[in-house]
């Protein structure tokens, strides 16, 4: 009954409720916008740059991710990856024994990340073998390498030229090997271009004198979302207090994440003046509907009807203008990001380029994920609810024979 | 009279003169005994590190402090790395690449062979005689045996890396017993101590020299002499990027 009343009072003054109904609707509208293409945007970067290197999880030796040296390198038992497959969501463990070296060539020396691996585990974790421009992919145990495009133009060397990487090995022993060049490998980034070197874990393990060991162990799950639950049934199994340590995406990518969110808060600045601004754009017709209907609230008080059921239907009205903009926002904008992230908006020019150079595809996808909607919803229906009490405080106030006479 | 007071004079400075030895003396006589004249030996290094040790054995030959040739005879996976000092220059030979490195400036402060000693110590170019100004500042006694205690302030232009450098001489056969090498803020980078005293090849020498970083602990450089011969035939073509290749 009052739910209908409301619903009629709303609607009497047509021109009112949809100035209300429209600012709302276009405070949810932005502010939903905004968030989807930021979470967007910043879910596409993590998951390039977790799957074109990093994995979901890693395990290290400890101590590794804070020092990353190859002393820090540990035995890559068949128990240990027995166990690291066990959970459900694991679909492989790659491993990978990483350091630096230097690579020569003629007269060009460069300093260069050497990543051994296992050929054809890594190519199904990253999809090295799609990075080829030219030449061949590595097979298992074979003497070669792939590098860098960046790295071939700065030693200017070409497909089969041999190259001489230099090192420290495991343990400070002598590492110095000369390797033909088997394929040369294009990357979005530039640091990674001019500076990886990839050959066989075999290989690598001869050459840095670190017989069986690796340095970090990829665990390539289904999904990033499976990462916390994965780590948890892990530790169980796994000394992770003096032994190993595992890491989530989130710990293997700090500037990514950090990058986040610093615009993630400023962002939430820009939103929260928007509804500031809005909030007293709803609370000026609410104050000019309670100054109009003085005289009707005075004289349905002294009829009779109850100052509680007055001041809720009053309290349901604002209500029911929130839910209209916000339904109306939502479902427009829950349309417009639902296009934007089949069909990205896709950039051109110096822009694209400069995503390129960072390794990006040049897009900008949306993010329809759930909660960015219902969070939404739920700050504009709590501004309305707040709101909405200031009419309901007035009737509580009331005294009806003067409202009358005003 | 004042013939006689001179005389006094002289004959009671004169025991003074001739039984005391001024710090550069001893630091000369040390560095005479130690590093003179043309030498070859054998050692074993052995690099300790709190959860690990390794060893490698070398061979090494040199003319006074201006040319050495070091050959590493082993583990075998080292076998027949050299590492040639001429005057101011280093090179290094690595047989798994047949390749001589002229070793640049930038790797000169990098660890040597994985050990706690730099490229850089093994080219010091600068003269522990000429290049500091010496001073005995006492005595001191070191696993009994008695010390001069000598300190070393580099001259202003002198191409050293130090700051100051203490050093224990043993007052008998003039053997460095002990060194502590400092930076310029004054602060003990690493100590040398010299251990093991033995006759060899003719030569009273401390046969083991252990280096001491003073930040990292449990880290330690230790080398061994096993051989000595100080009346090796070598001429100055021995020191050459060639022979870097063919020495055995």
């Amino acid at each position: 009954m009052i739910l209908k009343i409301a619903w009629r009072n709303i609607w009497r003054n047509r021109r009112r409720t949809l100035i209300t109904a429209a600012s709302i609707f276009f405070a949810v509208f932005f502010s939903i916008f905004a968030t989807s293409m930021n979470r967007g945007i910043f879910d596409k970067m993590i998951d390039d740059s977790v799957q074109s290197y990093m994995g979901y999880i890693q395990l290290h030796q400890k101590g590794y991710w804070e020092d990353r040296i190859l002393d820090n390198a540990f035995e890559y038992r068949n128990e240990l990856q027995v166990q690291l497959q066990k959970p459900e969501s694991v679909k492989a463990v790659v491993p990978r024994l990483e350091s630096m070296a230097m690579a020569s060539f003629g007269k060009q020396t460069k300093n260069v990340a050497v990543t051994g691996i296992s050929p054809d585990a890594e190519n199904q974790l990253t999809k090295l073998k799609s990075r080829l421009v030219a030449g061949q992919y590595l097979d298992a145990n074979e003497q070669a390498i792939l590098i860098g495009e960046g790295l071939a133009k700065k030693l200017k060397v070409s497909l089969g030229d041999s190259v001489i990487l230099l090192s420290q090995g495991y343990r400070g022993v002598n590492a110095a090997q000369i390797y033909p060049i088997k394929g040369i490998l294009s990357f979005g980034k530039p640091e990674l271009s001019a500076a990886m070197v990839y050959l066989p874990l075999q290989t690598a393990q001869y050459y840095y004198g670190a017989d069986r060991l690796v340095t970090s162990l990829v665990i390539d799950i289904e999904h990033r979302k499976e990462a916390p639950k994965v780590i948890q049934s892990l530790a169980h199994t796994i000394d992770t207090t003096n032994t190993y340590e595992l890491l989530a995406w989130q710990q293997l990518i700090p500037d990514i994440m950090e990058l986040k969110s610093t615009k993630e808060a400023s962002n939430s600045v820009v939103i929260f003046i928007l509804y500031f601004i809005v909030g007293f754009g709803i609370f000026g017709t609410i104050l000019m509907m309670t100054k109009e209907r003085t005289y009707e609230f005075g004289v349905l008080l002294s009829i009779g009807m109850k100052r509680q059921q007055l001041a809720f239907s009053v309290w349901i009205e604002s209500l029911l203008l929130g839910i209209i903009g916000a339904i109306i926002g939502i479902i427009i904008a829950y349309a417009l990001t639902y296009y934007l992230m089949i069909n990205p908006i896709v950039m051109q020019g110096d822009m694209a380029e400069a995503y390129i150079k960072f390794g990006m595809d040049p897009i900008m996808p949306a993010s329809t994920d759930l909660d960015i909607f219902w969070t939404q919803a739920l700050i504009v229906l709590s501004i309305t609810t707040l709101l909405a009490l200031y009419p309901c405080i007035t009737i509580w106030r009331m005294k009806p024979v003067e409202a009358m006479r005003a | 009279m004042k013939n006689i007071l001179l005389v006094v004079a002289i004959g009671l400075l004169f025991p003074l003169l001739a039984f005391s030895q001024t710090g550069k003396e001893i630091v000369t006589k040390m560095n005479d005994n130690a590093y003179g004249g043309k030498l070859y030996s054998a050692m074993k290094m052995t690099i300790v590190r709190p959860k690990w040790t390794r060893s490698m054995t070398l061979k090494s030959w040199s003319d006074g402090q201006d040319y050495s040739l070091i050959l590493i005879t082993g583990p075998a996976r080292e076998k027949g790395i050299t590492y040639l000092k001429r005057k101011r220059e280093m090179w290094n030979f690595q047989p798994s690449i047949s390749r001589t490195i002229k070793m640049p400036p930038s790797m000169m402060s990098q660890s040597w062979m994985g050990s706690d000693f730099k490229n850089d110590d093994l080219v010091r170019q600068s003269s522990i005689v000429d290049d500091y100004s010496h001073q005995l500042v006492g005595k001191e006694t070191i696993e009994g045996l008695e010390c001069y205690k000598v300190e070393l302030i580099p001259n202003p232009e002198a191409p050293v890396v130090w700051g100051k450098v203490i050093l224990w001489i043993d007052t008998q056969n003039h053997i460095q017993l002990k060194a502590e090498q400092y930076d310029e803020d004054i602060e003990l980078v690493q100590t040398m101590l010299g251990q093991n005293i033995k006759k060899m090849d003719g030569r009273t020498l401390a046969t083991k020299q252990t280096l001491i970083p003073a930040d990292k602990k449990g880290h330690q450089t230790v080398m061994e002499y096993t051989e000595m011969d100080f009346g090796t035939a070598i001429t100055d073509s021995f020191f050459s990027t060639q022979n870097m290749k063919r020495v055995r």
